[in-house]
């Protein structure tokens, strides 16, 4: 009996995700919309830094410019994710079927993190070409993908339940940010942190990496249960 | 009418209270210093007035935390015993948080501005602080932007216990942070406080848990009664 129900679970949570990336995959309106957002902000940075000269390290800020970035184009991802689904009545659909309220909040988290980290690869990249250019890192390259991989577990997890929240108040994006930003304010530094390890080096970067790795492990451990635990009370709502 | 009394009552104990503590602190409690100068052979100590605010300040951040303490936990009950009192009792905790937050604010930024020469700095304490004025003030954003009653509740309820989560992270991973890239202000320690000074430092505690106390029931009775007229209303109507 346990054994099937694991499995059922697991398929309900399949379909939901294979669901959500397909309705991306026909549209491309999450990724495009998202995508875009990161190209203005850089837009926006070059216009911010402009005036700081040549001799301006751009290094010592980068972590955070880019975590700048993710912040706000997930806001915008989160939210057109939860949209679609109480505009269209699928949230509703999806409470009707008999499917553990864990799962819905699993699936929806995981393709949110799908979203988020596709943009994050694709900007990181960009950022580089547009700010670091011949600039090298000074510390080690992997670690950047690891903390960003490991952050965003926590960003959608908590983004997730939130925006499921949001969705069904007035001004849903002012809020979202309302709510998020100072929740994820620990999450952010251990994030910053641990990417600026790796941007900028040092003979500690090593052990700040670690122990910063250790803040985003223990945040995402603790959000994602207590967002596991609570996520039945708000789509019971 | 029993339960009035003891509102009353608190809530002149409180006021007592914390106006003792206010003329201990300046004429009773000794003056800390910074150590001492040598003028002309004679050793003088500096003075450290701007630390008087400690005996207002610290209480009323405590008590903040205290009463944080209890949003979540009304939150908890409320989604437990889906009882709108508990509702009504986690709103009005959020309403004293906020006020004591602000408070803390106030004097801990004339104590930044006294002891450190700048009116803000992104110390770990302060940090935390400013973070946990965002999440209460989230709170009465989120009530406030969604109509339906009952799930006004249960947001609420469940975003005031995420926050209350949030807020020992938040100062954890600072001054961590803060201690890898150093700052060269530090605070203050503890060694000093003893005697008349942590006498008046405990009268000011409990004064101030006395006025949010009383602050808090006579806030609720408000609502209380709002709400009875609400329904009487209604009934007349219907």
């Amino acid at each position: 009996m346990a054994a099937e129900r694991k499995s059922l679970s697991g398929r309900q949570f399949r379909a939901i995700l294979k669901k959500d990336i397909v309705m991306e995959l026909r549209t491309f309106e999450m990724l495009t919309s998202m995508g875009l957002y990161t190209l203005l902000t850089m837009v926006v940075y070059f216009v911010a830094l402009a005036g700081a000269g040549q001799d301006f390290d751009v290094r010592k800020i980068a972590a955070g410019l880019i975590w700048l970035a993710f912040v706000f184009t997930s806001l915008l991802g989160l939210n057109r994710s939860l949209v679609h689904e109480h505009d269209q009545g699928v949230l509703d659909a999806l409470l009707l079927s008999p499917i553990d309220r864990p799962v819905i909040f699993f699936a929806k988290a995981a393709g949110n993190f799908i979203f988020i980290t596709i943009v994050e690869a694709l900007s990181v990249p960009v950022f580089y070409f547009l700010f670091l250019q011949g600039k090298g890192f000074g510390g080690p390259l992997w670690m950047l993908p690891l903390s960003i991989v490991a952050a965003s577990i926590g960003l959608s997890g908590i983004g997730t339940f939130l925006a499921t929240m949001s969705v069904n108040s007035r001004g849903k994006d002012v809020l979202l940010a309302v709510l998020l930003i100072p929740l994820i304010y620990p999450l952010l530094l251990g994030a910053v942190s641990a990417a600026s390890s790796s941007i900028v080096g040092g003979p500690h970067a090593f052990s700040e990496f670690w122990q910063a790795m250790g803040f985003i492990g223990g945040f995402d451990v603790i959000m994602l249960l207590a967002s596991f635990g609570l996520y039945e009370f708000i789509v019971g709502a | 009418m029993a339960r009035n009394k003891t509102t009353i009552a608190t809530l002149a104990l409180g006021g007592l209270l914390t106006t003792a503590a206010f003329l201990m602190a300046f004429l009773w409690a000794p003056m800390t210093d910074f150590g001492s100068v040598n003028i002309g052979g004679a050793e003088i100590a500096r003075p450290d007035i701007a630390q008087k605010i400690f005996y207002f300040h610290v209480p009323v951040a405590e008590a903040s935390f205290l009463v944080f303490f209890f949003v979540a936990l009304y939150g908890a009950l409320f989604l437990a015993k889906k009882d709108r009192v508990y509702d009504t009792k986690a709103r009005i905790a959020a309403e004293v948080t906020l006020m004591f937050v602000i408070l803390t604010m106030i004097s801990g930024d004339l104590w930044t501005k006294a002891s450190w020469d700048t009116w803000w700095v992104w110390e770990p304490r302060l940090t935390t602080y400013f973070i946990m004025t965002l999440l209460v003030v989230a709170y009465f954003v989120l009530r406030n932007s969604i109509e339906d009653e009952e799930r006004r509740a249960t947001y609420a309820a469940v975003f005031g216990i995420v926050a209350f989560l949030d807020a020992p992270l938040s100062f954890m991973i600072t001054r961590w942070y803060r201690s890898i890239h150093p700052v060269v202000i530090g605070g203050a320690s503890g060694s000093w406080l003893f005697g008349p000074r942590l006498v008046t430092f405990i009268v000011a505690q409990v004064g101030m848990l006395a006025l949010g106390y009383a602050i808090y029931q006579l806030r609720m009775r408000e609502e209380l009664t709002k709400e009875r007229i609400e329904a009487a209303k209604a009934a007349l109507e219907g």
